[in-house]
């Protein structure tokens, strides 16, 4: 029911963690645990909406589903340009 | 380009906790005890703080925070029982309540001139359960117009109480409630558990339920 005020939180502490780098990154891996009370389609829904606004471009939501309770954000995945500096 | 991929954990409820946190030490700094009322709507969470107030607002100088979706009702039934502050939040549509609101609620509320902060919860058997609010006690009501199988259909709210308080038992003879059944429902889902029945209608059960808050905020308070 509340899975919106969670996205928004996950999109506030990625940008805490993420810094100058929110609009480089592609994707947001999540562990939304089978008993933490959280349904995976409705915060995917909703993390859909926040991480297409800026900071964000876009960034993709990958969700997966641990055993127990837990309920975090496991991993960036950030796009680097590594063209030739001169 | 290349893609990297950075391993954090972030735990998404953190912040929450921190404030929690931040409102126990609060409330611990002014020997208050702070109890989370929770139960699903019309299960009799204002009627029991109704009668409550009448009886144990002065005595045990007691601060109510009540939360509502919509409209401050609750709050002005229960201010009309006590003298003593009811603070009102209104969530706004948001199905729980959450740490922040109470830590500014802590604001408005004369600390060092209460002992016990009774946090009425929005009426909801799911949501409110997975925000810690810097309680020291969780408490469920539970209804007997509820079926009795409740505790295994919202497993969280009662995982995480501590108490179970099955209201309307005046309304017994009347509805096919097995309170055995409601009660093993309920241990079988956290076996700590402890259980008061009350009718706030008839008075059945309400000394008990007195003597519970009066024991909370006693000198034996947090054994």
């Amino acid at each position: 029911m509340h899975e919106l005020s969670l996205a928004i939180e996950i999109g506030r502490l990625s940008e805490e963690k993420l810094g100058a780098a929110v609009d480089r990154c592609r994707a947001v891996g999540v562990d939304v645990g089978t008993e933490c009370g959280v349904e995976p389609s409705a915060l995917e829904f909703c993390l859909e909406a926040v991480l297409s606004h800026p900071p964000w471009r876009g960034a993709k939501a990958v969700l997966s589903s641990p055993p127990g309770d837990i309920f975090q954000v496991t991993w960036f995945e950030i796009e680097d340009d590594d063209s030739p500096q001169d | 380009m290349t893609v990297r991929k950075i391993e954090v954990r972030e735990r998404v409820m953190a912040r929450n906790d921190e404030l929690a946190a931040q409102v126990r030490d609060r409330l611990a700094g002014h020997g208050i005890t702070a109890i989370n009322l929770m139960s699903s709507p019309g299960a009799g969470k204002t009627t029991l703080l109704e009668r409550t107030l009448a009886v144990l607002a002065e005595p045990l100088d007691i601060a109510v925070v009540a939360g509502d979706v919509q409209t401050q009702n609750d709050a002005d039934r229960l201010a009309a029982h006590t003298g003593r502050l009811v603070q009102a939040i209104v969530t706004g549509g948001a199905c729980h309540l959450d740490a922040l609101q109470v830590n500014d609620a802590l604001d408005h509320i004369d600390l060092d001139k209460t002992r016990l902060l009774i946090i009425e919860n929005v009426g909801n058997l799911v949501c409110p359960a997975s925000w810690d609010l810097g309680e020291k006690a969780r408490v469920v009501l539970f209804t007997v117009t509820e079926g009795d199988d409740k505790p295994l259909k919202y497993p969280k709210m009662f995982e995480k109480a501590d108490w179970v308080v099955l209201t309307k038992t005046d309304l017994l003879p009347y509805v096919p409630f097995d309170m055995q059944r409601a009660v093993q429902n309920c241990l079988q889902i956290n076996p700590k558990l402890r259980f008061i029945q009350v009718s706030a209608m008839s008075g059945h059960g309400m000394d008990e339920w007195f003597d519970f808050l009066r024991q909370s905020v006693g000198p034996m308070a947090g054994v």
